[in-house]
């Protein structure tokens, strides 16, 4: 307080305008150092960003140049001491689990989203938005041990013997693998980790639908139903699909929770109850070995770089389709 | 300015051993902070003996945390921690990148199965061998527990559990059978704890636990829910009086007295980078000679005279 007092005095005392402020050449010129400062803290993460990738390729290097890039991505076998490095079980697992956790996810929150901007009562709303956003608040490491002592026992001795009963024949469902430990168990506390934020993003934007577009569309006679699905739904599509690619994204990198309750055996999963290992899981069980295997850590920091890659990759391409699909809905509603 | 500093520490201990009289034990000047990290099977020991310790030593500060085995490596050895606890074997790679070890204690690892296990009785009368543990846990071809104690009516099927994270416990009990950790077939569960509790809720797995995660601290009876897997190491085919171990206490003296195949049973070791020095020397030495005398009480087996000679000539 007193330091903005004595600026404003000083001002005043150096009689540089007069209505008291700086003169126009002062206002300028920190208006031009705010806005590049600014841009050089924008800069960093960009920058960071490129430093890790810089850092994790230097590290892979050995690794790379012993092995064609081909043999390491499409290479089943998974054994460091005798220096055969195959990642595909893990990058297969990756997906596996995150491809789970997201259609297990999807279609509740989006029922979730819709029923909180269309239908739900004010009072509603303002208990259980607090109650969804506590959900993403709650440590990966909780969610394991509540997907070991609940999920995994349940897969093991509901789940699994009821589809292995009635859909055991068909490939998605069958396996070998009783234990619960599996890409299913992964799948279900992945997409309970990632559903506030698929909830989030898209209940903020049906919210933000026009009052207008949802009232001409009632007004004509059409059911709320009928608005929800030919005015809010078509308009906040792009959104949804954002909310859908911040969960993925999420699910990719997921570590703990996931390493907990997976079953982390070096195997391309064949089935939802099958057990995957996916690549973050990789890193985190055997960071700790780094320092003892020949060429090890150098296979460590590849996955990292390979599991980045495919973040990256799934970004930039979402970002294009999201473009292409906002596209199509102007043009639409032009 | 340093060496004032000694000069003034050096005449105020001075002053303080001349009026309390020369009382006290030689050492009182130690003081600093020693940082350790590592081996879960090693931390409820080392935080006993930084207590003890600093009953001795006040001005001497500990900071311990567990970690894994291969944790305390890497920490040890990047220069994180004064001293890494590591419970397996130190490999070559490691020593040539300036790892110094000494042994401080012993135990061991337990093959576990569920109480219900439909032929634990089987199992529990005929033990089971290093080779029947092989083909459970690394070839895989024993599939069903009727084929395994010659009872092919009996066809469930067998689920073996391991560890995921790297550990010195895989580790061992993959040494046991002639592998390392990564050719252990089975479901990968994270950390001691979660691997028994797989173990607890599924009558039909079989894994491997830490002592004293395997047996209850307080009853010393096995975990309730667990039994434990006599090894068969005479492969008479019969689990002898000595090969079963239903107690905490039995099996503490099959470990200290051998009966007990080693590996699985291990030396639990502190790793530090190059040869300690100072406090950290002076503390591990502590260990090897007064510190033994915690070890018992704690569920821990002591090393034997010999072992403790070599080691402490190692790291004098």
């Amino acid at each position: 307080m007193s330091l903005m007092a004595i600026t404003t005095k000083q001002d005043k005392d150096g009689a540089t305008g007069q209505s008291g402020r700086p003169s126009l050449p002062v206002r300028r010129s920190r208006d031009r150092f705010a806005g590049r400062a600014f841009f050089l803290i924008t800069l960093l993460p960009m920058v960071l960003i490129v430093l890790i990738t810089l850092a994790l390729v230097a590290r892979s290097w050995p690794i790379l140049r012993n092995n064609s890039l081909w043999e390491l991505l499409t290479g089943q076998v998974w054994l460091p001491m005798q220096g055969l490095f195959g990642f595909l079980p893990f990058i297969a697992g990756t997906f596996w689990v995150t491809i789970a956790a997201v259609v297990l996810a999807v279609p509740p929150c989006l029922l979730t989203s819709i029923y909180l901007s269309e239908y739900a009562h004010n009072s509603t709303r303002t208990v259980m938005k607090p109650l969804l956003d506590l959900l993403a608040a709650i440590p990966s490491v909780v969610y394991g041990v509540w997907g070991m002592i609940a999920i995994v026992p349940w897969v093991h001795n509901t789940l699994h013997p009821l589809f292995d009963r009635w859909l055991g024949f068909i490939p998605l469902f069958r396996s070998d693998n009783p234990t619960g430990f599996s890409v299913l168990a992964g799948g279900i506390v992945l997409a309970v980790m990632i559903a506030p934020f698929i909830i989030a993003v898209t209940y903020e934007v049906m919210a933000t639908v026009q009052q207008g577009l949802k009232e001409a569309s009632l007004a004509v006679g059409a059911t709320r139903w009928q608005t929800i699905k030919f005015a809010v739904l078509p308009h906040s599509l792009p959104g949804i699909v954002a909310g859908i690619v911040l969960g993925s994204s999420r699910a990719l990198g997921e570590t703990m929770a996931v390493l907990m309750v997976v079953g982390n055996v070096v195997k391309v999963p064949g089935s939802l109850f099958d057990p995957a290992y996916p690549l973050p899981a990789l890193i985190a069980n055997n960071y700790g070995e780094m320092m003892s295997i020949p060429l090890y850590d150098s296979a460590l920091l590849s996955a990292a770089l390979i599991l980045l890659v495919i973040v990256m990759v799934f970004n930039i391409a979402s970002t294009l389709i999201l473009r292409r699909i906002m596209g199509r809905v102007r043009r639409a509603w032009a | 300015m340093k060496k004032i500093y000694r000069f003034m520490l050096a005449a105020l201990l001075v002053t303080l051993l001349a009026s309390a009289c020369g009382s006290k034990t030689p050492g009182e000047g130690q003081q600093g902070t020693i940082t350790i990290s590592g081996a879960f099977a090693l931390y409820p020991m080392m935080t006993r003996w930084g207590e003890e310790y600093q009953k001795l030593y006040p001005k001497v500060q500990f900071d311990i945390s567990a970690g894994g085995a291969g944790k305390g490596m890497a920490d040890a050895l990047g220069g994180a921690v004064d001293i890494g606890m590591v419970s397996r074997d130190v490999t070559p790679d490691e020593e040539s990148q300036g790892a110094y070890w000494v042994a401080v204690t012993k135990d061991a690892v337990f093959p576990v199965i569920n109480q219900k296990n439909p032929v634990v009785k089987d199992l529990m009368a005929q033990g089971l061998t290093q080779e029947a543990f092989a083909r459970l846990f690394i070839s895989g071809e024993t599939k069903t527990w009727g084929e395994l104690v010659g009872k092919p009516e009996i066809t469930d099927k067998v689920h073996v559990y391991t560890r995921s994270d790297s550990c010195g416990a895989a580790d061992t009990w993959a040494k046991y059978l002639g592998a390392k950790q990564e050719n252990l077939l089975g479901i990968g569960v994270f950390g001691d704890p979660g691997l028994l509790d797989a173990i607890v809720k599924d009558p039909l797995g079989i894994g491997y636990n830490n002592l004293n995660y395997a047996f209850d601290m307080t009853s010393s009876k096995p975990i309730t829910g667990v039994a434990i897997v006599p090894i068969d190491v005479n492969a008479n085919g019969n689990a002898d009086p000595d090969e079963i171990l239903g107690t905490k206490t039995e099996a503490l003296d099959a470990i200290a007295s051998n009966k007990y195949p080693s590996p699985p049973a291990r030396l639990l070791n502190l790793v530090t980078k190059g040869k300690p020095s100072g406090i950290v020397q002076t503390f591990i030495e502590w260990i090897l000679t007064d510190g033994q005398q915690f070890l018992s009480e704690a569920g821990y087996i002591p090393l034997t005279p010999e072992q403790l000679d070599t080691f402490l000539k190692k790291i004098r």
